[in-house]
């Protein structure tokens, strides 16, 4: 009788599936100005997949970006699982993220306009994940080499099982399909075109998506353009910034944990640069004398604004959002509103240190800055 | 009030196990929880189609704490069906009773302790967990109406219990839960652990209306009923609810069982049988 039952309740859940898979209307693939649209269906399984957790050749651990070493366009095979781990995100302070990769910012993903991404995910989120030594795989993605060289999250496992989801910025998509939550177990894969160049970030949009944000869950994509930026020949450093805010209060034994009172009323713990308040004190980024430093900046929020300022230095060019033809020049001051970016450069004047800085000192003085070391002239 | 509320529940459960062997409504779980009666009432739902219209519940039974390790034990030890190298993937999920040793034994680990909630649970076996203990999972309108009847005198106390809730759910530890009936925060009927021990299946845990409602970033702040900070842990404990599937078996997820009954007709019952 109650197997009956089962298999009763089964078949209604199958076809319900079938009518909804049926009712869902798809836009085939069509071009528009040289832009690429309607990607198929997202898919959602089961797998019972417990490899790498980042994979990817041009993925990378903050402040790095890999070198696109193809020419014209590719179609990348990217996975990221989401799975929570314990890090430290100044000194002393450690709680248990929601992340992506395992670290707060996520990796960066690197691709150029016009390439195809095949985004896989696995929500680990009820699994321990490590992503220090001994992970097998680290040959996966250059984020798993440099994390397992450089943890300075010193991150370790844990397990917080929450549904999650992937809302890329970087693409054009139905936000019900591509972007629909996953539970725990379960595995998400879909399609999306990086039509546009520039810096964007990528998301949880798991309601609360201020909470889920606030635990983690954001990194950012550079999408190169596809003609490159008129100054490609004179860079001689590229890096990636991130600037993310913490909201945690003290919780159970020497852990913090999320405060949503003071997420509310944006009211921060720690704003930080690539998710540790020391982190380009400890490692400053190099260059020397009269090299052009270029930044990708991004504001990843989740509430508060940037004011995005190098002392010592003037930004020769700003290319807001990172788009070529968005180019301003001699700004002192880049305003970033949260989920805002911009790619800037700036000629080194001499030997010594400069600060990266959002120049809202409130926010500066709860971590928001670093250190540019500069070398003799070379 | 208190002593009220445990002679309530003592005489409950009288009532309930006489009716039982009365009707012969227990198959073969034993160790029963102690069921408490949740009388008739109304309560505000958080989704849109029912917005300003109180939803009506009757009275029913709910176990006063959810199913611990060692009755499920029970239970699939009678239903060998559940054990977890049997149960077909079509029914729960590859972390069904994950911690667990084996079929048969939950381990000495912390998080399997007897008196520990039974997690890592598909929606398919609480539901024939509860069928076999003569009873149904709760809807969900039944568990959000037991919950939330909590006597708590000032909006403050409701603030307070809601960055508590809001803070489980950020930082929950699956791997170190607490014993069922530890909570000291019993609703107005004598349920125990309701709040920040697991999440709980419900038999609709995914209504239709969640097909019409949008996932994003403003959804959490729409949802709200007011402005508390509860009514927001509310919203979080339905949307996450919302997206399980019925194989999902994780470790933050138990459940407990609510039971059909009157409980005058109940008192009834027992009454003719003294009388006999």
């Amino acid at each position: 009788m109650k197997n009956v039952k089962l298999y009763i309740a089964t078949l209604m859940g199958l076809l319900t599936g079938l009518f909804a898979l049926s009712a869902s209307a798809q836009t085939a693939e069509y071009e528009l100005d040289g832009m690429i649209f309607g990607m198929p269906e997202a898919e959602v399984y089961t797998e019972d997949y417990d490899g790498p957790p980042v994979v990817g050749e041009t993925i990378t651990l903050l402040p790095n970006l890999a070198p696109l070493t193809y020419e014209g366009n590719k179609h990348h095979e990217i996975r990221l699982d989401t799975f929570v781990q314990e890090i430290e995100v100044a000194n002393g302070v450690r709680y248990r993220a929601w992340t992506f990769g395992g670290t707060v910012p996520g990796p960066v993903i690197h691709v150029r306009e016009g390439d195809k991404i095949t985004f896989t995910m696995k929500n680990r989120s009820d699994q321990e994940v490590s992503i220090v030594p001994p992970v097998d795989g680290q040959a996966a993605s250059p984020f798993l080499q440099q994390v397992n060289e450089n943890p300075y999250m010193k991150p370790s496992a844990a397990v917080m099982p929450m549904p999650h989801s992937m809302d890329f910025h970087s693409g054009t998509v139905a936000k019900n399909d591509k972007w629909r939550t996953i539970s725990p177990g379960q595995t998400i894969q879909f399609d999306w075109v990086a039509n546009y160049p520039g810096t964007y970030i990528y998301h949880c949009g798991t309601p609360s998506v201020l909470m889920h944000t606030a635990m983690g869950q954001h990194g950012v994509v550079v999408v190169s353009p596809k003609e490159g930026f008129e100054t490609d020949e004179k860079v001689d450093h590229e890096y990636v910034i991130v600037q993310s805010e913490y909201y945690l209060m003290r919780g159970q034994g020497d852990l913090y944990q999320y405060d949503f009172e003071a997420a509310q009323n944006k009211r921060p713990s720690h704003v930080t640069f690539n998710g540790h308040a020391n982190i380009l004190h400890q490692q400053p980024l190099t260059a020397n004398a009269g090299d052009r430093v270029r930044l990708h900046v991004s504001n990843n929020g989740p509430s508060l604004t940037s004011s995005f300022h190098v002392i010592g230095a003037i930004f020769d060019k700003v290319f807001y959002e990172g788009h070529p033809f968005n180019e301003t020049r001699g700004m002192q001051t880049v305003l970033l509103g949260a989920s805002n970016s911009a790619t800037v450069e700036f000629i080194v004047p001499e030997e010594g240190d400069y600060i990266l800085i959002d120049h809202e000192f409130a926010d500066a003085e709860k971590g928001a800055t670093g250190t540019l070391k500069a070398g003799p002239k070379q | 009030m208190m002593l009220l509320n445990k002679l309530h529940r003592v005489t409950t459960g009288i009532l309930v196990m006489a009716l039982a062997l009365l009707f012969g409504w227990v198959d073969s779980v034993s160790a029963q929880a102690e069921r408490v009666w949740i009388p008739d009432g109304s309560y505000h739902s958080l989704f849109p189609e029912t917005e300003g219209e109180p939803l009506q519940v009757h009275g029913f039974y709910l176990d006063e704490t959810p199913v611990t390790n060692s009755q499920f034990l029970e239970f699939v030890q009678n239903h060998p069906e559940w054990q977890k190298e049997r149960v077909p993937r079509l029914f729960a999920g590859n972390e069904y009773l994950r911690h667990w040793e084996s079929g048969l034994e939950p381990g000495n680990e912390t998080l399997s302790e007897e008196n520990r909630p039974v997690t890592r649970v598909s929606w398919f076996a609480a539901s024939s967990y509860c069928e076999a203990s003569g009873g149904r999972l709760p809807t969900m309108a039944e568990w959000e109406y037991a919950a939330i009847s909590l006597d708590l005198e000032s909006v403050q106390e409701w603030e307070t219990l809601g960055y508590e809730l809001i803070g489980w759910y950020s930082s929950v530890d699956a791997g170190d839960l607490r014993e069922v009936g530890s909570d000291d925060r019993i609703s107005r009927f004598g349920v125990r652990d309701l709040h920040g021990l697991v999440m709980e299946w419900v038999e609709d845990f995914r209504p239709p209306i969640a097909d019409d409602i949008s996932f994003d970033c403003g959804t959490a702040g729409r949802l709200q009923s007011d402005e508390t900070s509860f009514s927001y842990a509310r919203v979080i404990r339905t949307l996450t609810r919302m997206s399980y599937t019925p194989q999902t078996s994780i470790g933050i997820l138990g459940f407990r069982c609510a039971y059909d009954g009157d409980r005058a007709k109940a008192g009834d019952q027992l009454k003719d049988l003294s009388e006999r």
